[in-house]
């Protein structure tokens, strides 16, 4: 005989999420998901948005690596609470490793958790870690076709930020080709021209962010 | 993408539904709905299921999957149209305001099971 069912296949990374975001807001905190190629320019863009971040904004970050220490340090260095994630083999960051790393922070001294996952833009798709706000970060040698190819992460995304505007005068990247595709694929998200570096275009990404963590 | 993992949380979810409709016997088959842009491949579902079913009560189950797809719809030429694959531009008038509707579910339609074996519910 036949059990009708009907109903979605429940992952489990979804129910842990769902705890995160729970979670998150109870304590009046902000979860931001940071995705991208490895190399795509994450960690700098946070470097440069902390610096700029206005309204006493009191950021936290979760770092996710395969292994090593490497960005944590950094976000150390400027004075931000910081859990370094290793999945030693892991390809993206998932609900339960987030769980673990948030039991590790003072969520009531944070206003906004960015969690800067694995570098991946395949599997980093397909696991809500609790955020409120997912960003994708593409940097220029990376291409302007890159929504095309990897069209799950980019409309998963509320933002698309792309990175190392500055080496653009030495690559073929197009960015009105990426924006339209990002246009096509998650219509409400802007994008966002930057230099971390060179600081360009990172004034306005920080006050749209923090715009976003104010109306929530 | 990680098939493995889903098809591990597949098997525990008909556990659950075959428990609750008071069955304790063999699944014979299972009917998944898998859409066509959830980023699952079926090839690999199955595979999966070969590698997880031993020693579970799915063991030996066949697993039937249909594939669902999504849909176009144009705003500009009115067009609705099934589509496979992503599209970024109306397959109709190659416009660019469009929507992409459903197509990503991944759904358990039902389970088969031997009409034998039924206990009490309630317990």
């Amino acid at each position: 005989m036949k059990i009708l069912a009907a109903k979605k296949i429940l992952k489990v990374n979804d129910q842990l999420a769902a705890d995160n975001r729970a979670k998150l807001d109870a304590a009046g905190v902000f979860g931001v998901n940071v995705v991208g190629s490895p190399g795509s320019g994450k960690t700098t863009l946070l470097e440069a948005l902390f610096a700029e971040l206005h309204a006493g904004l009191k950021p936290a970050v979760i770092e996710g690596d395969i292994a090593g220490l490497i960005d944590a340090q950094r976000i150390e260095a400027l004075g931000v609470p910081v859990v370094q994630i290793n999945t030693e083999g892991a390809c993206h960051l998932d609900a339960a490793m987030v769980a673990s790393a948030m039991g590790e922070l003072d969520l009531s001294a944070v206003d906004v958790l960015f969690i800067e996952n694995v570098g991946n833009l395949v599997c980093t798709a397909g696991f809500d870690l609790g955020e409120r706000l997912r960003i994708v970060v593409l940097s220029t040698p990376e291409g302007d076709d890159k929504a095309v190819k990897y069209p799950a992460i980019f409309q998963g995304s509320h933002a698309l930020f792309i990175t190392k505007t500055d080496l653009t005068p030495h690559l073929n990247f197009n960015a009105q080709r990426i924006t339209a595709d990002m246009k096509c694929l998650a219509p409400n998200a802007p994008v966002f021209q930057v230099s971390a570096l060179k600081g360009q275009g990172i004034p306005e990404a920080a006050k749209w962010l923090a715009e976003k963590v104010g109306g929530r | 993408m990680h098939e493995l993992s889903i098809v591990d949380a597949l098997i525990e979810q008909v556990g659950r539904e075959v428990h609750r409709a008071g069955h304790t016997g063999k699944v014979r088959g299972i009917e998944l709905s898998i859409g066509r842009l959830s980023g699952v491949n079926c090839d690999s579902l199955h595979f999966a299921f070969e590698l997880l079913a031993p020693g579970t009560l799915v063991e030996g189950a066949e697993i039937v999957i249909h594939q669902v797809k999504a849909a176009c719809r144009c705003h500009a030429c009115n067009a609705r149209v099934e589509i496979d694959d992503l599209v970024f531009h109306c397959p109709k008038c190659a416009g660019d305001d469009i929507i992409i509707e459903g197509g990503r579910d991944l759904i358990l339609q039902n389970i088969e099971v031997d009409d034998a074996e039924r206990v009490e519910s309630g317990e």
